[in-house]
Formats: C-alpha cells, sequence, structure tokens
C-alpha cells in the first residue's frame, strides 16, 4: 500500500511538474496560466474540503456509536463539541493535504520560491483547512437542526453527487483544452480575458493564491500581510461562531438523531422493476437479485452515484465526438481504426472503476446480515454465481454503450466495429467475475459505509488485476488488429503465417478471457466458505 | 434428531469447543446453558451451517451437515443472539426474501402462512415499514417469524430472549413450547436460567467447551448437591472446576 502510494504521490508530482514547466515555457502566458492553475486547484480543494466536512461531521458529530458515552460523561457540551470537531477536522482533511502537496511542491521545483512561500503554505493551508471545516461543520449542524441525521446523510451525498456530476459535465462542456489552443479565439484580447478571469476577492483561496503567487513571481508583497490577517481572522471568527452555534443547537440535533423515524417501502417501480429482472431466474435466485435490487434503489448513497455514472457516459462518448481527428497528419482511416481498437482498453479500464465501486462491493454488501445466507439451503455457488448474473447484463449494456457510440463517431470500419464489440463483450464476463469473486475473496461484512469497501486493500488489488486483465487483451490483440486493418486499407492479402499468429492471439485472448471468469469464481467461493 | 459427534472448535490457541458429544431427541425443548466463553455460541453457529468445525460433525435428522449441507439446512431454523438484518427491506420484503432462500414458491399459502406469522409476533402494522425503523425486540420477533416460515424440523436458538420485552418473553416461551409439541425440536442456548427452568426438560451445561452435566433440572440439583434453584446449581457447577460425570452424557 505505501509503495503504491508513493508511486501515485511520484507520478503526480512529475505530472504537475511537467505541465509547470510547459507553462513556464510558454512566452507571454504561461505565468497568467500557472496563476489560474493555482487558483483553480486550490477552489477545488477547498470545494472538497468542505463537502468533506460535511459528511465527516455527520458521523461524527452525531451518528459514531461511541456519542452517546462522550455525551454521558462529566463533560462540558462545548469540550465534546470541540473535541469531536477538532476529530471531524483531521479525519476528512489528511486525503485532500495529501494529494496537494505534490501538486504544491512541484510549484515550489519550478518557481524556486523563497522560505516565505513554504511557511505561507503551511499556515495559510491550515487556515484554509480550517475554514473549511468550520463552514462544513457550521452546515452539518443546521442541516441535522432542519432534517434528522440520518436523512441529512442521505440529502447531503444526493446533493453532493449531483452538484459533482453537474460541475464534471458544466466543466467539460465548456471545452477547457480551448484554453491551451489560442486559435480558438477570435482574438488575442478575448484569450487573455478568459485567462485573467478573476475569482472573487472575497474567497479565503483568493488570499491564500495571491499570497503564494506573490512568492512564486517575486512580486509586490504588500498585500501579504493583509491576506494572511483576512484568512486568520476568517478562520477565528468562524471558530468562535460554530462553538456558540453548537451551544444553541448542537445537542438538540444530536438528540433528534437518535430518535427512530418509521419508513415505509416505497411501491411501484420498484416492485415492477424487480419483478421484471427476476422472472427469469429461479425462486431462490430471484429472491437474492430481488433483496439486492431493493436495498440499491433504497440507498441514496448507492443509486446517487448512477448519476455520476451517467454524467461519466456523456463526458466519454463527446470526447470521442469533438476528436480533432481531420488535424493529424496521420491517415485519417488508419487513425480511426487505431483509436477505436485502443478504445477497447480504455472503456475497459472505465468498465474496471466502475466494477471496483458497483460489483467488488456486492458480496460484502451483505454485511452483518451474511448469516443469513450462510444458514439458509441456498448453497454458496448459486449466491456467488446470482450475484455475477445480475451485473453482468448492466455492465454489458454499458460496455457495448461506450463501444458502439463511440464507433459510430469514428466511424470506424465493420470489422473494427464487429472486433470491438465482441472485445467488450466478452472481457465483461471477466470484469464481473473478477469483481465478485475477488470481492468474496476479500469480504468485509463488518463496515460501517459500503463506500469504505472498494477503497480498502482487496479493492485496490482488484483493481490492479482488472486493469492487466484489460491491457493484456488489448497487447495480446493489437497484433492481429494491425494486420488485418491494414490488409482491409491497403487491400492486400493476409499471408498464412499470418493468419497462424492471429488464430494463436486470439486463442489465448479466450483462453485468458475464461480463466478471468473460472478463477477468481472458485477462488472467492472457497474463501467464502471458509469465512468465519 | 440432533447428534454432535466429538465436535471441536480451535481458534489458534483457544479450543472454544472440545470433544462436544450430545444428542437430543425429536420434539425435545433443549437447554443449552453455560457461563460467557463457554461455548454456546460456536456450537450454535457450527450446527446452523455458519461456522466450519475443525473437527467432528453434526448429524441432523439422520443427514450429515458437512456432507449435505443444502438438505440439512432445509430442515433447520436459526434464530442468532444478535438480529442483523437487512435494514432497507420491509418486514414483509423480508419474509418474503426468506421463503424465496428456502424455495417456497406456493404464492397462496405462503401469503397465509407470513400474515398468520406476523399476526403470531404482533408485527401486522409493521410489515411494510422498512426494518431500518424496527427495534431490536421486533427485530429479534422478526427473525423468529422468518425461521419459523419453513416450518422447520430443527430449531437452532441463541439467546431468544436478549431484547424482548416481558410480553414479548412470554410469547416466544408459549410458541417454542407449542412448537416442540409438534414434534419440533428446539436446541436453544440461554442465560436466562428461569427460562431454562420453566420450559426445558432436558439441559446441558457446557464449561470450557465441554458438557459438565446434563438431565433435568431435578437431576442436575443431585448431581451438583444442591437444594435450590436453578441458578445456585448453575453456580455450584461451574464454579471453578469440571464435575466429571455428573449425570451420563449419553443420550438421555
Amino acid at each position: 500500500m505505501i509503495l503504491v502510494g508513493l508511486a501515485f504521490w511520484t507520478l503526480l508530482f512529475g505530472l504537475s511538474f511537467r505541465v509547470l514547466k510547459y507553462f513556464q515555457s510558454v512566452e507571454v502566458i504561461g505565468d497568467l496560466l500557472a496563476h489560474h492553475l493555482l487558483g483553480m486547484i486550490l477552489m477545488v480543494f477547498f470545494s472538497l474540503l468542505i463537502f468533506s466536512h460535511i459528511i465527516t461531521a455527520l458521523s461524527d458529530l452525531y451518528l459514531s456509536s461511541d456519542l452517546e458515552l462522550c455525551h454521558a460523561c462529566p463533560a462540558l457540551l462545548e469540550e465534546v463539541f470541540i473535541s469531536r470537531a477538532i476529530y471531524t477536522l483531521t479525519d476528512s482533511s489528511w486525503m485532500v493535504i495529501v494529494f496537494g502537496l505534490p501538486v504544491m511542491m512541484a510549484y515550489g521545483f519550478v518557481f524556486k520560491p523563497g522560505f516565505g512561500f513554504y511557511f505561507s503554505l503551511l499556515h495559510m493551508g491550515l487556515g484554509v483547512t480550517l475554514i473549511a471545516g468550520g463552514i462544513g461543520i457550521l452546515i452539518t449542524m443546521i442541516l441535522v437542526r432542519v432534517f434528522p441525521a440520518q436523512r441529512t446523510r442521505d440529502v447531503g451525498m444526493l446533493l453532493g453527487v449531483c452538484g459533482l456530476g453537474a460541475l464534471y459535465l458544466m466543466f467539460r462542456l465548456l471545452r477547457p483544452e480551448r484554453l491551451v489552443d489560442p486559435d480558438a479565439f477570435f482574438s488575442i484580447a478575448q484569450y487573455m480575458a478568459a485567462l485573467q478571469g478573476q475569482d472573487s476577492p472575497y474567497l479565503p483561496t483568493h488570499w491564500m493564491t495571491e499570497t503564494l503567487w506573490a512568492y512564486l513571481s517575486r512580486s509586490s508583497e504588500k498585500e501579504i500581510f493583509f491576506h494572511s490577517s483576512l484568512l486568520w481572522s476568517t478562520a477565528g471568527a468562524l471558530i468562535v461562531i460554530n462553538v456558540w452555534v453548537a451551544e444553541a443547537i448542537y445537542f438538540t440535533g444530536f438528540s433528534k438523531s437518535q430518535e427512530a423515524k418509521r419508513r415505509r417501502a416505497g411501491k411501484g417501480l420498484l416492485d415492477f422493476l424487480a419483478a421484471l429482472i427476476k422472472r427469469p431466474f429461479k425462486p431462490e435466485l430471484g429472491a437474492i437479485i430481488d433483496k439486492d435490487l431493493r436495498t440499491f434503489f433504497r440507498d441514496n448513497t448507492q443509486w446517487s452515484q448512477l448519476l455520476l455514472l451517467g454524467a461519466l457516459v456523456v463526458v466519454y462518448v463527446y470526447n470521442f465526438s469533438v476528436l480533432p481527428l481531420d488535424k493529424s497528419p496521420i491517415r485519417v482511416e488508419f487513425l480511426q481504426n487505431e483509436i477505436a481498437f485502443l478504445n477497447v482498453g480504455l472503456a475497459g479500464f472505465v468498465l474496471c472503476a466502475v466494477s471496483v465501486r458497483f460489483i467488488y462491493p456486492a458480496v460484502s454488501s451483505e454485511g452483518a446480515a451474511f448469516w443469513i445466507v450462510q444458514s439458509s439451503p441456498m448453497p454458496l455457488k448459486r449466491f456467488l454465481w446470482t450475484k455475477f448474473a445480475l451485473y453482468l447484463l448492466p455492465m454489458l449494456v454499458l460496455g457495448e454503450t461506450l463501444i458502439l457510440l463511440t464507433n459510430h463517431f469514428l466511424e470506424v470500419t465493420p470489422f473494427m466495429m464487429a472486433l470491438s464489440s465482441v472485445t467488450m463483450f466478452l472481457a465483461v464476463f471477466g470484469i464481473v467475475a473478477l469483481g465478485v469473486g475477488m470481492g468474496a475473496r476479500f469480504p468485509n461484512f463488518n463496515h460501517q459505509n459500503i463506500a469504505q469497501v472498494a477503497t480498502g486493500f482487496g479493492g485496490l488489488m482488484f483493481m490492479i488485476v482488472s486493469a492487466a486483465f484489460v491491457a493484456l487483451i488489448v497487447v495480446l490483440e493489437a497484433g492481429p488488429v494491425y494486420v488485418l486493418v491494414m490488409a482491409e486499407l491497403k487491400g492486400v492479402p493476409v499471408a498464412g503465417w499470418q493468419w497462424l499468429l492471429i488464430a494463436l492471439s486470439f486463442s489465448a485472448v479466450l483462453l485468458i478471457m475464461a480463466a478471468a471468469v473460472y478463477k477468481p469464481m472458485t477462488m472467492g467461493l472457497k474463501a467464502l466458505s471458509e469465512h468465519e | 434428531m440432533i447428534k454432535l459427534i466429538h465436535l471441536t472448535k480451535t481458534y489458534k490457541e483457544l479450543r472454544a469447543v472440545d470433544d462436544l458429544n450430545l444428542e437430543v431427541k425429536e420434539g425435545a425443548l433443549f437447554g443449552f446453558l453455560g457461563p460467557n466463553g463457554a461455548g454456546k455460541t460456536t456450537t450454535i453457529k457450527m450446527m446452523a451451517g455458519v461456522l466450519k468445525p475443525t473437527s467432528g460433525s453434526v448429524v441432523i435428522d439422520g443427514m450429515d451437515l458437512a456432507e449435505e449441507p443444502e438438505k440439512v439446512k432445509k430442515c433447520i431454523g436459526f434464530i442468532p443472539d444478535r438480529p442483523y438484518l437487512y435494514e432497507k427491506l420491509s418486514g414483509m420484503e423480508f419474509l418474503k426474501f426468506i421463503a424465496g432462500l428456502y424455495g417456497m414458491n406456493h404464492a397462496s399459502s405462503l401469503q397465509t402462512r407470513i400474515r398468520d406469522l406476523l399476526e403470531l409476533f404482533d408485527l401486522t402494522h409493521w410489515r411494510d415499514e422498512l426494518i431500518e425503523s424496527y427495534s431490536h425486540g421486533m427485530k429479534q420477533r422478526l427473525v423468529m417469524c422468518s425461521a419459523l416460515l419453513p416450518q422447520p424440523k430443527v430449531l437452532i436458538v441463541d439467546e431468544p430472549m436478549v431484547g424482548l420485552d416481558p410480553r414479548g418473553a412470554r410469547l416466544v416461551k408459549d410458541i417454542f413450547v407449542e412448537e416442540s409439541l409438534k414434534k419440533t425440536t428446539i436446541f436453544m442456548s440461554t442465560h436466562s436460567l428461569e427460562v431454562a427452568a420453566e420450559v426445558c426438560r432436558d439441559i446441558a451445561i457446557i464449561q470450557a467447551g465441554r458438557i459438565i452435566a446434563r438431565g433435568s433440572s431435578e437431576e442436575l440439583r443431585k448431581a451438583a448437591g444442591v437444594d435450590g434453584s436453578l441458578e445456585s446449581v448453575f453456580l455450584k457447577l461451574t464454579e471453578g472446576k469440571r464435575i466429571a460425570h455428573a449425570t451420563p452424557l449419553s443420550a438421555s
């Protein structure tokens, strides 16, 4: 895990370093781009911090099981609140700091600022985190005062996911790649205006950006003290406001969150959907499918992620529709087919990422209720294959949608259309089996939140193995595809020995796909049978 | 109906269940007593097929659990000590899910059976509510409904009275006695000596993974040489050292 973390850290640093070096080499607008990027990065981190604090504060201040003990202790309410708020602050900030540090270090390496930059980064980073935490905790306290804590988490997650999806779509559809392509603008003035679009001077990220940039660009430092003072006075004020508000409404909200709410099972669409999907299956398999569907669609934190998935598909397909193939010096027909083939790998990686979130946790989603399946007459083998069957169809639809739509935009040859869709069709079996099987191999039935399951060791292993599986298929098919496409485009016949190599490659692909289905499922079954 | 043969479960250094031999007849209401950590829950989990024994076997209705797990589990209803359920299902949906797992697909008779059980356990008004809004006692009663739904020959119960109010506890005791009269074999572990004394005609006391005494309340009193309540018998028998052969350990 440490090695993977270090590798990711190095990658992020290397990427940021390259981008900044490139910006530095661009005359006139290079510095503007670096300045703009710094502001955007800090803004994104700030937004993520606020959102992360809202979600974490709900658990730490309202839903955590040890809170009853904390409130029963002879401690002042402020003491309980402050200790839990500090816990929330550290709990929800470390990830952003870990991801942010390599980017900021890249700025330091490229621009070589003085000691002031690092000092400001440290103290202003802390100040911005305190402000984000203060805002996040304050929002949480107000939300819980209005809704019960359990519902607030659902509402918060739903809003967050919708917001993130909308932001993602909006950002992509604005075509930010045009910023590095001045040709796309009518005039230099218009382009410069787009770059210099300032953020609000009332935002804490603006104060931090301007201070850091003053050191990075070695420009006037007259406003550094002013911005630092603004930042720390805001952070201090927010701490005081949070304690005041906590004294007024925290305990009432906590008390309310302990009350059980009656919630009726929704009827209608879900009943229809469950009946439709389970129809082809036997009653015991249908029972598992019915239960999984209801559980999934009644958990707002689960189904809402489908919205993100929808946004991902739209952006994915959109990217292919705006590819500037005509600007490439390579022959268009060749490029179209080459991209279509590589797209099998790319779509495969997308499916792996989707699977780690939805399929890998499928077995663990049984949670502490897994004893029901264990003590029932349903064999675990059938249970696992039912999970496989449940996820196979939606993944096939997703995989084929990505392939067929992008192929349509690329206007590929019928051969490439057939090859890529068949490859994806078969690869989905392997990816789904890897997800279900490895999920059973590394089950976590004691999770508090199903989203945590995907981020554990098993989830990481699944990502590595499934990505390697997709990469291996692409590598094995690359040679034969090149030979066949070139033969078709140039109108020359394929030699006998080439047919032999093609047959061998495709046979190896089929074998790997079969192994990817069989092996993880048997490994998962064995682990699950021995699970105690 | 139930035979435990040299049943052993070891966790690293700890021998939780140690060469346990036990036989329970059809229709018996068997009480399984013991102090905390004696091996009650481990034994019960092995009988329900939730835990794999280190050695030995569980035979139910003449079938070995390890060899024919599906057939054996069809005969068993299991009620664990903690009612972990699928919180996002309603009570009604949960019972239908259980019916599905047991391959019960006679729609009309199933509906009637579910309705009767919900009525019996006083859950009719809550049948369409999500389980996440149930209290602990209600969840426990729902688990009992689900265990009785497939009309099992053997009911394996771990601490049935935890979380139940006095009315619920009375109801459960009556149902167990009634089921036992209908020839359902009930294997029940409990901390509650009153419950054991009141409803169980056959009681075994387990300590450190081994049966140290077995018989009716009267026989246990004699074995312990105590002329008081079952509580004093229990305390005497489990006070530290193992009482070998307090009663014959073969089938009663």
